[in-house]
């Protein structure tokens, strides 16, 4: 074996390999060159799935005729020139490699016109070697097409991902810097199809209606908080609204997406106590930082960042969707200028006026971070007095501040719950049957109970083996006493979805809320006093007696206040 | 209708038969009570459709019909009038009811009785007659032991045998059976079974006029219903249909252990335990200890709550068999405690996942079976 220098197209093809993984890589080097360049107008267009075509238009400052070989060529950069600035990175690109790098494994045609210059120049970059700029009348901007991505890479080419997934990838990527950048109009055409279309009118709330839906974009919190030198704003999901995985929650620290498992962790943990095990909130937050606070050179793809004080910027992550959570999680309360829909309990918009919004506290300057007790306070509720039963569905209580709805299934799902992750400290006790019960299941039930029979011997289930895809239930937990045992241990594994392997600790979540849901009292089920007064007291020692185990309200707050306006008492006097 | 009544009847009868009313029916005649002249009483019936209860008073009858009132609104009227007698016409034409009593004089709107839903007349051929103390008794022993479940209709109702001179009633819950037996005055031709909602046996427990000794039941065949007949009141139940588990066959044969204790302080203890064993679990934990040369048997009943803390309580039993160490739930102890009527009950155990038996000691006719729970491993 002999060792020799790679020749240059090769050597560029691996370099490539790092900045330009697949076609959303592509998409991603394009848009983030188009927002260095101050556009406010970037619309993608995207063929098949990106391998035959990619092109980025935008309106931005675009290149003069005498840099347009330079931008292609490698390290040919113009937002950084000593090495010094490398600590002051204030623009998304710095390497100077992107272009370059694309051009060496695609077909890349870069058009643009200079904000100064009449005249505007066109150029071809073909697997690296670069052709002779050919002057051309265009508007303003930048145009980069990327025909036949990889085609000289067939390695590549193989690696790519069914055409939904890339797809999918690109349209990620898009949708998220359309939600950090509101004040730029995005656009997204995957074949022939508009995908994502923004305005640009710089709201972001807007933004998150188009990209998911209107639904979505109410639910969602806004977080804002500011913590030295670390500015937190954005969005974070109401406990009401939750995902299956952490995919989307998304963070964007000066302007640049980056992925950060710690961080994501800390968005998580602002949960503890909201949301069950296995479920996730969505988020996005945008952090400021002084560029020299975090290093954005250690990762190829820049998608990684390091930061001077990464405790700093978990804890501020933290508190900040903690007390956006906080402020909008006490009881729903109900707008000030109409009854809205019960259905409708976390209009955050109604609730920004009926809560001290957390921007009112951030002016004041009031930004310490509650002591924990405190938090559990705030989600506690106060001593409730009975009223009655409404509807067989709903209980009326009185509280110090005015009153209360209670949602009875919702809060008797809540007591059993945590009822249940009490015992479950010790053992959950479990009552034998008079009779076992022979119980059949599907094959795939069948597999999942056979799996998972510790698991519900632990739970207060005592379940057998009895014949193929059949169990004998000789015991069940005590807290389901009182319904037919079959449909008691049915309810655990319906509908588990299809190719879900689900965790052990997810199971064990999933399975105990819903042994609560099923045993919990049903809406329209008429409850003695006796009853009611014992839910009202069992909610009012719950931990987190606001929401039932499923992130669902257990209870409705009309304030003093409100009743008074209400009635048009306030000030008639 | 022209009738005259004692206020007292009246408001007696109404008191009995509006158990029967379903104050939020669809139906609005279902909320009224039927008043109709009948053979020279007067008849007050309700029905929520799955029971119907009927009461006839003593009545002066000038001129023969029938309405229905509403019945909250007739029996609070009833009860505030001070006069003993109280006289009621009926405009047919407007279904109006004047109840004129003393100086009081008001106007009922009521609804035609067309449409009141029949009430069955008992076919009195094969009535099944019981004493009057031993309903109740029974009853009361097993109708607590019934679901609640509408999940499963079968078990909310106490399975009712005649054979011979025999009646049996049995009831379950799936964790729990009742089983009381009692001598008929007379045999019965043909055997006979049904399965009476536990919740219309306990109306008729509590309507049972103190006057009766004896009560009819009838099974009128094909008719899915069951009639309880006494000298002023009629009850009358729809049965639940299905089949009721085969209980004999739960009833354990045999027996480790048998501790006979006082049913009084077992039902304080238990009680006892309760207290710290409601939050939660219910659990009642029972260590039955055996006595030796010197020492009486014990049994020792505990309670505990993560919260509230623990009690134990120790009494003294005789106990023939070994050691053991069972957990119930203590609900279940105490409402079978509650309606056994000898100063002594057997406990019978043998392993801690089979079920414990509680007998009354020196009577047969009464059993109990509780299984047992069990801490997760
Ligand atoms: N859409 C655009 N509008 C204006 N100038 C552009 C545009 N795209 C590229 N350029 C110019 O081309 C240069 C090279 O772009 P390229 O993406 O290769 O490197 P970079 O953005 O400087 O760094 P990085 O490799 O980190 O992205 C940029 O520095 C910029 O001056
Ligand atoms: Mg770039």
């Amino acid at each position: 074996m002999s060792i020799h220098i790679l020749p240059p197209e090769v050597a560029s093809q691996i370099a490539a390999g790092e900045v330009v993984e697949r076609p959303a890589s592509v998409v991603k080097e394009l848009v983030e060159n188009s927002l260095d360049a101050g556009a406010t107008q970037i619309s993608v267009t995207v063929k098949e799935a990106g391998r035959g075509l990619i092109e980025v238009a935008d309106n931005g400052s675009g290149i003069s005729l005498d840099d347009l070989p330079l931008t292609v060529s490698r390290h040919a950069t113009s937002k950084l020139s000593t090495a010094d600035d490398l600590f002051q990175i204030a623009t998304l690109g710095f390497r100077g490699e992107a272009l370059a790098s694309i051009g060496s494994v695609s077909h890349l045609t870069l058009t643009s016109r200079s904000r100064d210059s009449d005249q505007g120049g066109k150029l071809r970059v073909d697997g690296g070697h670069i052709s002779a700029v050919e002057p051309v009348g265009v508007p303003e901007g930048t145009v980069v097409k990327v025909a036949d991505l990889f085609y000289n890479v067939p390695a590549r080419l193989k690696f790519l991902k069914k055409d939904v997934t890339e797809r999918r990838h690109i349209e990620e990527f898009v949708a998220r810097y359309a939600l950090a950048y509101p004040g730029v109009r995005f656009q997204l055409r995957q074949e022939d199809r508009h995908t994502i279309q923004t305005s640009g009118n710089g709201d972001r709330r807007e933004v998150l209606a188009s990209l998911y839906s209107l639904e979505l974009a109410q639910q969602m919190l806004e977080v804002i908080a500011e913590y030295e030198q670390l500015t937190i704003t954005g969005f974070t999901s109401a406990i009401t609204f939750t995902r299956s995985n952490r995919r989307e929650i998304i963070l964007f620290i000066n302007g640049r997406w980056i992925q950060d498992t710690a961080l994501v962790t800390a968005v998580v943990q602002a949960y503890h106590t909201f949301l069950m095990v296995g479920r996730y909130p969505q988020s996005a937050l945008f952090l400021e930082l002084p560029p020299e606070l975090v290093d954005v050179n250690v990762h190829p793809t820049k998608a990684e960042v390091r930061f001077r004080n990464r405790d700093h910027v978990f804890r501020g992550v933290q508190r900040a969707v903690r007390r956006a959570l906080l402020a909008h999680t006490p009881v729903p309360d109900i707008s000030r200028e109409s009854f809205g829909p019960a259905s409708d309990p976390v209009d955050f918009q109604r609730m920004d006026q009926a809560w001290p919004s957390p921007d009112q506290d951030f002016q004041q300057g009031q930004l310490h971070w509650e002591p924990r007790d405190r938090q559990l306070d705030e989600s506690r509720v106060p001593l409730l007095r009975l009223i009655g039963q409404v509807a067989a569905t709903y209980i009326v209580a009185e509280g110090p501040d005015g009153l209360y709805l209670v949602d009875q299934h919702a809060a008797h799902e809540r007591i059993l719950f945590e009822q249940f992750l009490q015992q479950r400290q010790t053992s959950i006790p479990s009552q034998v049957l008079l009779e076992p019960s022979v119980v059949e299941f599907s094959a795939a039930e069948a597999s999942l109970i056979n799996d998972q029979l510790p698991v519900l011997g632990t739970l207060g289930f005592q379940v057998e083996e009895f014949g193929l895809n059949t169990f004998l239930v000789r015991g069940i937990p005590q807290i389901l006493a009182g319904i037919e045992p079959g449909a008691a241990l049915r309810v655990l594994v319906e509908d588990f979805e299809e190719d879900e392997t689900p965790l052990q600790a997810e199971f064990e979540a999933k399975i105990i809320a819903r042994v609560c849901k099923r045993a919990a009292v049903k809406g329209g089920q008429t409850l003695s006093v006796e009853e009611q007064r014992v839910l009202v007291e069992d909610l009012e020692a719950c931990q987190s007696p606001r929401t039932c185990p499923h992130g669902r309200p257990t209870m409705i707050h009309l304030s003093v206040d409100l009743l008074e306006r209400q009635f048009g008492r306030r000030g008639a006097r | 209708m022209k009738v005259s009544v004692l206020q007292e009847n009246l408001a007696k009868g109404l008191n009995i038969v509006s158990r029967a009313v379903s104050p939020r029916s669809t139906l609005p005649v279902l909320s009224n009570v039927l008043v109709a002249t009948d053979e020279g009483r007067l008849r007050l019936s309700a029905t929520n459709l799955e029971l119907g209860i009927t009461c006839w008073i003593g009545a002066k009858i000038e001129e023969e019909g029938s309405t229905t009132v509403p019945a909250r609104t007739f029996t609070e009227l009833v009860g505030t009038l001070s006069d003993q007698q109280v006289e009621m016409s009926l405009s047919v034409r407007t279904q109006t009811l004047n109840v004129h009593s003393g100086s009081s004089n008001t106007d009922l709107k009521c609804i035609d009785s067309q449409e009141f839903p029949p009430m069955p007349t008992p076919d009195s051929g094969d009535a099944i007659p019981i004493s009057v103390n031993d309903l109740k008794e029974m009853i009361q022993q097993v109708a607590f032991a019934a679901s609640t479940d509408e999940a499963r209709p079968i078990l909310t109702g106490v399975l009712v045998t005649v054979n011979g001179d025999e009646l049996t009633m049995a009831s379950a819950d799936g964790f729990r059976l009742s089983v009381r037996k009692a001598n008929l005055s007379s045999s019965t031709s043909r055997p006979q079974l049904a399965v009476v909602p536990a919740r219309a046996l306990s109306e008729l427990a509590r309507i049972i006029s103190d006057g009766d000794q004896m009560v009819d039941m009838i099974l009128p065949p094909d008719r899915g219903q069951v009639i309880f007949q006494m000298q002023d009141i009629q009850l009358v139940s729809q049965l639940i249909e299905g089949t009721f588990p085969d209980y004999e066959q739960i009833i354990p044969r045999s027996k480790e252990t048998r501790s006979v204790l006082s049913t009084s302080s077992f039902l304080k203890a238990c009680k006892q335990a309760e207290i710290f064993a409601r939050e939660g679990s219910h659990i009642a934990r029972i260590n039955i200890t055996p006595g030796g040369e010197l020492k009486p048997g014990s049994i020792m009943i505990s309670g505990q709550s993560e919260e509230t803390g623990s009690s134990q309580s120790e009494m003294d039993a005789s106990i023939d068999g070994s050691p053991l160490l069972i957990a119930f739930n203590v609900r279940f102890l105490r409402e079978v405690l509650e309606v056994v009527k000898t100063p002594e009950i057997a406990l019978e155990t043998s392993v801690d996942t089979a079920p414990g038996i509680i007998r009354p000691v020196g009577d047969d006719s009464f059993l109990h079976v509780i299984m047992p729970m069990h801490l997760g491993s």
